[in-house]
């Protein structure tokens, strides 16, 4: 169990030489705390490193919002199946915060098999004047005891400390692709490729299985769960994706099985608009209730649709994220990008939201004013306290000045984990084994107006 | 184009995905086999992993159904011209109908039909110019191909294409054309892969054979007949008939089955 205790004060070194990019360091999830003072990020190299946002001082009132390195861990390593030969990956599939109970704060984080609950405290105070141990902490020779004392608390640098404290393991015979803290904050999920598990978050030995679509025999398999999600209020509630486009809303009052579902969400399929890779499009790549509870959110490869749990006809919108590959398809399935799983993220108010797309840009869609805005994340556009230039592809016809063409799209540099803070508008995005975080002064709604906050490498 | 025997796999593939994105205009039954093509070499490299990505694999197989689904429909629609046509398997000519037909890929004036797929595609396109490298690049991948075979747990490859090459490659270069043979074994295959007992109903040696011609041989070359085929076909009627008019590309469907369960099961 590699378990490192850092101080905020590694905030230099841990910045990393940005022309060498190894695959341990892409970022493979980011996600706000529920106050938005923390965001944490896992790579594929198996870390997880908080950054926590700067408090407003008198001295420095502007200064407020940025984000500087809090603590790092190595939260899995690599491992071996020897009953499987499978080598299991360190990449961190998916972090969730667990709502804030106490002065520590707790998080999940899982790769494909394993999920861990880890403790993030502060400590800046030490005991001293033990009787029977030095300040190593080594035991005295008890004949050097001639008087008692009482032990006191000295204050010392604040440490952050992160220690496992669950480790919930081998219930998963399939990839890990979601786990959802529920509303009651004693139960979590996770799910994999074919079922869904239901656990407490005390108990590491038993879980409950609660969903399970895998056929008697795999040959008639055509359909994998791809995201999963609990309601935000409703505790009972549960919604899961699938890689045929279909959301399914369970209830878990009906039955300790949620096998049959409550709710089926699913778009009639457009027989005109039907061609060889469909049903690849179509795949549900993340699912996100909205804050309300009311909507939820789905970003397939081409689109982010928004469903209202009310209607399980057709989404209540549809909006298009790069429509422009549309007739580029067979290269992306023959490069295997069109596989590639894009996330998507509300903002506060549930009004904004946000997905990735290819070159590093990412989109944004106004749900009021229908505007959307094409934005990039790069060194070269993220200038401290600048303004963000919303970018725009050319699909056709004459290619403008600041316009870029779609054949000159850099499918290598791809935007797929985005994460919205819970009430401000300050977002984080992950390009590669960069962390952009942006923040708008401004309402939303008046511009978009990102001014990048901090860039880490 | 390709550089003399230099060419392997993934160029060639490429240039295949290229050519589709690029040229709208592509036949509608070469952008299927073209499609048809990739996946089945993805579910290849699918089986070749200790723990291929079970998403992925899925999406991949219900794409290579829904071809198969699409194929057997249309098989419908040529049922009369479909039977008494003989196959080509051989690995030989594989890699001629893919020799002669690369310039479709390549050349832009096989008529605008995006999206009828029934349109007459520019029968003059076919055979402006052979391409010895596109089939040297071809055979190496055949050659690929055999050596996964080779690797798989089938007990036996079992080769027979010797005869047919023979007899393939008499064969006048027109008669090749205008054949929709490949495209029928292929719907022919269906019968044996709707069957719910194919598995258990073959023998492994018969699954594997051929499955690197039957990979290629399809319609490739065959597209200017198809669609006068199917505008002459009846419509809507069950592929009965194709059961017999093939052997060899009935393979490709099954290997893809094979692979579907392998690559499955081998996750579990």
């Amino acid at each position: 169990m590699g378990e490192d205790i850092d101080t905020r004060k590694i905030n230099n070194s841990f910045l990393r030489d940005h022309n060498y990019v190894t695959e341990a360091d892409i970022i493979s999830t980011v996600e706000f705390n529920h106050t938005g003072e923390l965001l944490a990020t896992g790579d594929k190299g198996g870390r997880v490193v908080i950054f926590q946002r700067e408090q407003e001082t008198k001295k420095q009132p502007h200064q407020q919002g940025e984000y500087n390195v809090y603590s790092t861990f190595q939260s899995h390593e690599p491992e071996f199946d020897y009953l499987k030969s499978l080598e299991i990956e360190e990449k961190i599939n998916k972090i969730r915060w667990l709502p804030q109970q106490n002065a520590a704060h707790f998080l999940l984080s899982t790769n494909d098999k394993t999920i861990k609950l880890w403790k993030v405290s502060e400590r800046d105070k030490r005991p001293e004047g033990y009787n029977l141990k030095d300040e190593e902490g080594r035991l005295k020779d008890l004949s050097t005891v001639t008087v008692l004392q009482v032990p006191v608390l000295k204050p010392m640098d604040l440490m952050v400390e992160v220690t496992p404290r669950r480790i919930f393991a081998n219930a998963h015979t399939y990839h890990i692709n979601s786990i959802s803290v529920n509303s009651d904050c004693e139960t979590y999920m996770s799910a994999d490729d074919l079922r869904i598990n239901l656990w407490h978050l005390g108990i590491t030995d038993r879980s409950f299985n609660i969903v399970d679509i895998k056929p008697v025999d795999m040959e008639e398999l055509t359909e994998v769960i791809t995201a999963a999600e609990f309601h935000p209020h409703h505790c009972n509630l549960l919604v899961y994706s699938s890689s045929k486009g279909t959301l399914r809303l369970c209830d878990m009052r009906a039955a300790a099985l949620c096998d049959k579902h409550a709710k089926l969400f699913e778009e009639p399929e457009d027989p005109s608009g039907r061609f060889f890779f469909s049903e690849i499009t179509s795949s549900v790549s993340d699912v996100k209730f909205s804050h309300s509870g009311r909507y939820m959110m789905t970003r397939d490869y081409l689109t982010v649709k928004v469903w209202d749990l009310n209607m399980e006809t057709k989404p209540i919108e549809t909006y298009q994220v790069h429509d422009y590959l549309r007739s580029k398809l067979c290269s992306l399935y023959e490069n295997d990008c069109i596989f590639d799983k894009f996330e998507c993220a509300w903002n506060g108010s549930d009004s904004v939201i946000m997905t990735g797309a290819y070159n590093n840009f990412f989109r944004m869609f106004d749900r009021n004013t229908k505007r959307d805005v094409t934005l990039e994340a790069s060194r070269e556009n993220s200038k401290p306290r600048a303004i963000l230039k919303p970018r725009k592809v050319c699909t056709g016809g004459k290619r403008r000045k600041d316009e870029i063409s779609v054949d000159s799209l850099d499918f290598n540099k791809k935007i797929l984990h985005t994460a919205w803070h819970p009430t401000e508008n300050i977002i984080a995005v992950a390009a590669t084994n960069n962390l952009y975080i942006f923040q708008d002064k401004l309402m939303w709604s008046s511009d978009y107006r990102f001014i990048p906050d901090c860039v880490y490498f | 184009m390709l550089a003399k025997g230099l060419k392997r796999k993934l160029d060639y593939e490429e240039n295949m995905a290229g050519a589709f994105d690029s040229n709208p205009g592509l036949p509608y039954n070469l952008q299927r086999q073209l499609v048809l093509n990739m996946c089945l070499i993805k579910l290849q490299s699918c089986r070749m992993l200790v723990e291929p990505n079970l998403h992925r694999s899925v999406l991949i197989a219900n794409t290579v159904r829904q071809i198969q689904e699409d194929m057997r429909q249309e098989s419908g629609q040529q049922a009369l011209s479909v039977c008494g046509v003989e196959t080509y398997t051989s690995t030989q000519t594989g890699i001629e109908f893919l020799g002669t037909s690369s310039p479709v890929l390549h050349n832009p004036s096989g008529a605008d039909n995006t999206s009828d797929s029934m349109e007459n595609p520019n029968e003059n396109s076919l055979g402006v110019f052979s391409d010895d490298d596109m089939s040297s690049a071809i055979s190496s991948i055949l050659k690929d191909l055999d050596f996964m075979e080779d690797t798989s747990p089938s007990p036996c490859p079992a080769p027979a294409e010797d005869d047919v090459s023979v007899e393939c490659a008499g064969a006048p270069s027109e008669d090749r054309l205008q054949g929709s043979k490949p495209a029928d074994s292929v719907f022919g295959s269906f019968e044996i892969t709707n069957s719910t007992s194919y598995l258990t109903d073959l023998a492994f040696d018969d699954i594997f054979e051929d499955i690197d011609t039957s990979m290629y041989d399809t319609d490739l070359c065959l597209l200017p007949a198809t669609p006068a085929r199917s505008l002459s076909g009846t419509v809507d009627d069950v592929p009965k008939p194709f059961h017999l008019c093939n052997s060899s590309s009935v393979n490709s469907i099954q290997i893809c089955r094979v692979d579907f369960k392998l690559v499955f099961q081998r996750t579990y």
